[in-house]
């Protein structure tokens, strides 16, 4: 109809007949700014059985020139939010006899700024909100519950034909699912309605081409039954819940739905001892003459500290994550424990304090891969966070039975020098579980024929907020390493500047 | 051998895996230029459910269930005298094609049992899922299992034509799995799937490199073939979300098989245990809940009430929640809210108060919320009911185990 003939009507009493979303849009549009009350207009729906969707309504409507005096528009063009709009129009496929006045009323409420229409908790709001559910949930039980069977070739196209007697206008939409899933296959789904064509091409959509499900004998359907019957786990048996998701309507145009009953009986007198299909249980088996010894796969023997069980952190890690660099590096570098991209990578320093060390490295002029470096604790331990995994301090006695490791390398590396990076590192390497960060920071002590000098852990750096502190800390890193190179230069009796 | 026996053999093997899901696949479609068909929305689709009340949204076989394994909770395993099949690719191929078509399925799952090494098995379904794409321009869902020994330039090329991946962990525990599974190790599991997880961190960093696995990567644990409590198994859940960022941990309860070894259980645990488990992972997952609050001993969960009202009934000093008050977070945390009602309920308030009659028609559960919540006009009533009380006023009637749609959500 006539969207400006709209106001002209209403005053005249005339009922509004409207066919399609786009139409009732344009109408509402139109009583809005002149402020029709929802409750002065009469909203007819076409007959979807007996009127041609795809042309509008007969347009008998007063034409724009009959507007009586006084029906100027009174208020600004309605601005509907975008959400609001996709509920109406998906509402609006919901056969509901009032569907069009109801609509009208929310928009109506919306523009003299009751806002809570739109929420579920809003009488319109929740029955505004059950039809958008009711009509997605047609779109969605045709997605899924639609079954094309394939047409003779002699037939010609479409290929295959679907049957499907939804409860609201969703075909349209629906046909555009199908035409994306189908590419150049030929298809047409039929409904009491309508039907719609796909060529290959385009999409043809014409009135009602069928009147019930196409008798087709399709050998697909055999083999989708096998499969039915195969994939289910007759120990598992419960009729109730399966019916319970497919609303019984759909069952009958389903081709499993007619095998359902004996299968369900069948597993109820069946012992139900096993998930075998009965077919299966009859066919004759066969063991796989194999010797256990090779059957094992080939694998890396794992390294005796990837078998460590010294502590618990190995369960909650991927790996053990050991030292890296020279077999006899003369600075050997102690960090807490592996982060979570080591604890992936299997590698130690390769993740955001890796990279931060890198820099520390370049400053300080030495070389990364002249230096060894290995962690207090060499399995990652973390707390979740949501999604991810949060670093968490090693307690006192993992870092004590992980000492084992590091005493393993320091007697293999010998390095005359340890940087010991934070708190954790300082009490694993000078065995003081109470030792200090504060205390030892920037300083070199003897301990045990070596020098260890303290600095930050680099993830310090990561967390400070303040860029000044962050610059400061820095800084003790690059002096701390510039130390521990001077050192190695200087006897062991002299104490450091 | 038919293709129809093949089918029977091959489907039956494979419905011991609990995953169906075929959700999170980016948006695909055919547009008919070349030759393919398929498309993905993003959102699964359950074709039909099976009379065990399973939904069937994937083809899910195994490419064969010759298997040089031993795994005694396996139908499979080599000491089992079932009959055996192989599919070639082709074979898989033309099930994939005519099932899609017909609108039977969304995708194809696929698993197969350890033929000759890892990495040849591996071969073997990587060449299908690349057939399918490739030769046959598939677009719908593809989910292949991963062989964890294989070499993880395999498990790269397969994630660049799947849009899952999944690793099965088997069992809880690194005991468990050395016991009942000899050939499989749960170090090397872990290691695939923190390679997995690698490559779609170097995805998401570069989001126009090659695609890989964009519904992200799965795993399954069986319940009830071992000891291991409920405590252990979420604990091992929490461990391998956190750690390799998987979309789903999928429980599946010990189902008896055919001439059943004397190391695993002649018995089912109770469905409504592996059900208590799903309610558990939801909260895990989407809820914030950790492991220990929700098992803080060990044990199994409550089978009377579930893991979110066992929760409220332990921790009684947060309730009755004002909801008027606290942020979603928490009201998503009272028994009979869930994640989305606690949203609306807080946009509501952005426009005025809640009052009781607001969340009767959001569709709460009136009686279960009544002793947890504050509305502008409500109060439960002084004096308030003992935990066990409760208890037993909202554990029974026993609510339906109704968790496929839990299952297939992601
Ligand atoms: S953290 Fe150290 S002591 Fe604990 S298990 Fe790992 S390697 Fe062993």
């Amino acid at each position: 109809m006539n969207a400006a003939a709209a106001v002209a009507m209403v005053a005249a009493g005339q009922p509004l007949v409207v066919s399609s979303f786009l139409e009732w849009r344009a109408v509402a549009r139109e009583l809005l700014v002149h402020d029709v009350a929802p409750e002065l207009v009469t909203w007819n729906q076409v007959g979807v059985l007996d009127a041609d969707l795809f042309s509008g309504a007969p347009d008998s409507a007063p034409s724009v020139d009959n507007v009586p005096a006084g029906l100027t528009p009174t208020k600004p063009a309605p601005h509907i939010p975008r959400a609001l709009m996709d509920m109406l129009q998906s509402a609006a496929c919901c056969r509901v006899p009032d569907r069009w006045a109801f609509l009208y009323r929310v928009i109506w409420r919306w523009q003299h700024g009751e806002h809570d229409v739109q929420s579920p908790a809003d009488a319109d709001g929740a029955r505004l909100h059950a039809m958008v559910k009711a009509v997605r949930r047609e779109e969605h039980d045709m997605h899924a519950y639609i079954r094309f069977r394939e047409r003779p070739i002699e037939a010609g196209p479409p290929q295959f034909a679907a049957w499907f007697e939804p409860r609201h206008d969703v075909l349209p939409q629906v046909a555009e699912h199908f035409k994306h899933r189908m590419g150049g296959v030929t298809w047409m789904i039929g409904t009491p309605e309508a039907s719609v064509m796909w060529d290959g091409a385009s999409l043809h959509h014409t009135g009602p081409l069928m009147s019930s499900a196409a008798d087709l004998d399709d050998a697909g359907e055999a083999l989708w039954l096998t499969y039915y019957r195969s994939i289910f786990n007759p120990a598992r048996v419960n009729a109730q819940l399966m019916q319970s998701h497919i609303p019984s309507r759909f069952w009958k145009n389903l081709p499993e739905g007619a095998i359902v009953p004996a299968m369900v009986s069948n597993a109820e007198l069946g012992a139900r001892s096993t998930g075998q299909a009965q077919a299966v249980g009859r066919k004759s088996g066969a063991t796989i003459p194999i010797a256990p010894a090779d059957a094992q796969p080939e694998r890396q023997q794992p390294s005796k500290l990837d078998e460590c069980r010294r502590c618990d952190l190995w369960q909650y890690a991927t790996q053990a994550v050991g030292g890296e660099g020279p077999k006899k590096a003369q600075i050997m570098l102690v960090g807490e424990q592996p982060g979570d991209q080591e604890d992936l990578a299997g590698k130690a320093f390769i993740g955001p304090a890796g990279k931060l060390l890198d820099r520390v490295f370049e400053a300080a002029g030495l070389e990364r891969r002249e230096i060894y470096l290995t962690n207090a604790v060499k399995h990652f331990k973390w707390e979740p966070r949501g999604k991810r995994r949060l670093h968490k301090t090693p307690a006192q006695r993992e870092v004590e039975a992980c000492h084992y490791w590091l005493d393993k390398e320091l007697a293999s590396v010998k390095p005359k020098v340890i940087v010991a990076l934070g708190a954790t590192a300082l009490k694993s390497v000078i065995g003081n579980g109470n030792a200090k960060l504060g205390e030892s920071l920037g300083k070199a002590i003897r301990h045990e024929d070596r020098w260890v000098v303290t600095v930050y852990h680099p993830s310090y750096i990561l967390r400070v907020p303040d860029e000044e502190a962050k610059h400061q800390a820095f800084k003790v890193m690059v002096d701390g390493l510039k130390l521990a190179q001077s050192l190695l230069e200087r006897p062991p009796e002299e104490p450091p500047a | 051998m038919k293709l129809s026996d093949k089918l029977e053999i091959l489907a039956d093997a494979a419905k011991y895996d609990a995953s169906c899901a075929s959700s999170g696949a980016p948006k695909r479609a055919s547009d008919g230029n070349d030759g393919g068909i398929g498309a993905t929305t993003g959102m699964g689709i359950c074709h039909s459910y099976t009379p065990d009340g399973r939904c069937v949204s994937l083809l899910k076989i195994l490419l064969t269930n010759f298997c040089v394994y031993d795994c005694q909770y396996c139908v499979n395993r080599r000491t089992s005298n079932v009959p055996r099949a192989r599919f070639s690719v082709a074979e898989v191929v033309k099930l994939t094609h005519d099932f899609y078509l017909r609108n039977y399925i969304d995708g194809l799952f696929l698993s197969s049992g350890i033929i000759q090494s890892s990495d040849y098995t591996m071969e073997q379904l990587v060449a299908v899922a690349r057939t399918l794409r490739e030769v046959h321009h598939f677009k719908g869902y593809i989910h292949l299992k991963t062989i964890p020994d294989a070499d993880p330039l395999l498990i790269a090329e397969a994630g660049r034509y799947a849009d899952r991946l999944s690793v099965n962990i088997e069992l809880p525990t690194h005991d468990s799995v050395t016991r009942l599974a000899p050939e499989k190790n749960v170090h090397t599991i872990k290691l695939a799937m923190g390679s997995i997880r690698r490559k779609l961190d170097e995805k998401a960093e570069e989001p126009k490199g090659p695609s890989f696995a964009p519904a992200g990567q799965s795993t399954q644990m069986i319940v009830g073939a071992d000891a291991s409590d409920d405590q252990t198994i979420l604990n091992t859940a929490e461990t391998l979300y956190g750690s390799y960022k998987l979309k789903r941990v999928y429980y599946s309860a010990f189902s008896p098989i055919p001439q059943s070894p004397d190391s695993v259980p002649l018995a089912p645990p109770p469905l409504l245990r592996e059900h208590r488990l799903y309610q558990a992972d939801f909260l895990l997952r989407g809820y914030g809940f950790t492991a220990g609050e929700l098992m803080p001993a060990a044990g199994n969960l409550a089978l009377d009430v579930d893991p979110k009202l066992a929760w409220a009934l332990a921790n009684r000093e947060h309730f009755p929640m004002d909801l008027n008050r606290a942020d979603a977070e928490m009201i998503a945390r009272v028994p009979g809210i869930g994640l989305r009602n606690a949203k609306r309920i807080v946009d509501l308030r952005r426009l005025r108060r809640v009052r009781w009659e607001d969340l009767s028609r959001l569709r709460c559960s009136m009686k279960k919320i009544a002793p947890f919540v504050v509305t502008a006009d409500y109060k439960p009533a002084q004096g308030l009911a003992s935990s066990d009380l409760l208890r037993r006023h909202l554990g029974a009637p026993q609510e339906q185990m109704n968790l496929w749609p839990e299952l297939k959500a992601a």
